[in-house]
């Protein structure tokens, strides 16, 4: 029964914030962050405790694998712009994604984050399902992971266009690429409003970043567990 | 209603790919995620033409509309640890701001270095 309510529950939050966020497009309309709002708040209001949650979150994101996945279709389809800008492409995301988890691991490190915080925070560059999936190697937790990923892609979506357009970056490939690397869907959708060609280039940033953040994620680990 | 049954046929092949990614990096030890794995395995039978676009296209269209989703009773763990952000709150912030801020300069920067070159 409880299970049940859990999935009506988050299915009315999910289509109400979405609705919100089209409606809107404002990137502080986080879908993600005003859906677990609500549903935390109401769970707390009505004494439901996480563990009774849980189970539905196993059925609800069954099909999380296979969705992610499907990733590869978005990259197909622009293999074009992969074949073109391939080095521009590749180059700069494979550096923005080592970067990226070195200085969120190391400042985290240094800040003295306790060990499962510092492995969470790593990954948090790239969409949900590759960043949950690297931090659990590392004995991170999923959900502080999710939490960082929906702050860094806000943040990235607030401020990452004007920033970009004050240190002189004007080109819409890199623009896009930016964007992308850096703040995974949520920059993606900042960029598709830019422009057609700003958001395919950071629709390919973000698949490519959580490819890069995979394969770099042990080296990273590693200088990071040098810094004490 | 074909239409259905067409993409649940296709849901089980991406499936099959995820369940597949998933023992081999399993059986191989490798420290790396089966989902990004699979990314990798169904983009290369994409360009070999093994599996062609419409064998899949039904399902991930529909499944990547609402990818977000999937993302939010992830997300309603939190529940569990709010403390963690009252106790690091300040040294998180500025490890997220930090860390947003540099790549994306660097990205930026050497993109648009690298796509001058190549045009």
């Amino acid at each position: 029964m409880t299970t049940l309510f859990a999935i009506a529950l988050t299915l009315a939050a999910y289509l109400g914030t979405r609705k919100l966020y089209l409606r809107y497009k404002h990137p502080l309309l986080n879908v993600v962050a005003l859906s677990a709002a609500i549903i935390i708040a109401v769970l707390v209001a009505a004494r439901i405790p996480y563990s009774d949650y849980a189970p539905a979150k196993d059925i609800m994101t069954a099909l999380l694998g296979p969705a992610t996945v499907g990733l590869a279709v978005p990259l197909y389809r622009h293999r074009g712009l992969l074949r073109r800008f391939g080095a521009a492409i590749l180059g700069s995301v494979a550096l923005g994604a080592l970067l990226a988890m070195l200085s969120a691991g190391l400042m985290a490190r240094l800040g003295g984050l306790p060990q499962d915080v510092v492995m969470s925070i790593l990954p948090k560059g790239v969409t949900i399902p590759f960043a949950v999936e690297i931090a659990r190697i590392y004995n991170g937790i999923p959900a502080l992971t999710a939490a960082f990923v929906v702050a860094t892609g806000t943040l990235g979506s607030l401020i990452g266009g004007w920033l970009l357009t004050l240190v002189g970056v004007h080109n819409p490939v890199a623009r896009g690429l930016a964007l992308g690397t850096v703040s995974h869907g949520q920059g993606t959708a900042t960029a598709l409003m830019e422009g057609e060609q700003q958001g395919a280039m950071a629709g390919l940033a973000m698949i490519l970043a959580g490819i890069f953040t995979a394969g770099f994620a042990p080296l990273a680990v590693w200088i990071v567990g040098l810094a004490g | 209603m074909k239409q259905t049954l067409q993409a649940l046929g296709q849901l089980a092949l991406l499936w099959a790919i995820y369940w597949a990614s998933n023992w081999f990096v399993a059986a191989a030890g490798l420290p790396v995620p089966g989902n990004v794995v699979g990314v990798i395995v169904l983009f290369t039978l994409l360009c070999l033409d093994v599996i062609k676009l419409k064998y899949v296209e039904l399902a991930t269209d529909f499944l990547l509309k609402h990818l977000v989703f999937f993302f939010v009773p992830i997300a309603v763990g939190l529940m569990e640890w709010g403390q963690v952000f009252h106790d690091y709150g300040l040294t998180l912030l500025v490890a997220i701001v930090a860390s947003a801020v540099l790549p994306l300069l660097a990205v930026g920067f050497v993109s648009q270095a690298l796509y001058r070159k190549q045009d």
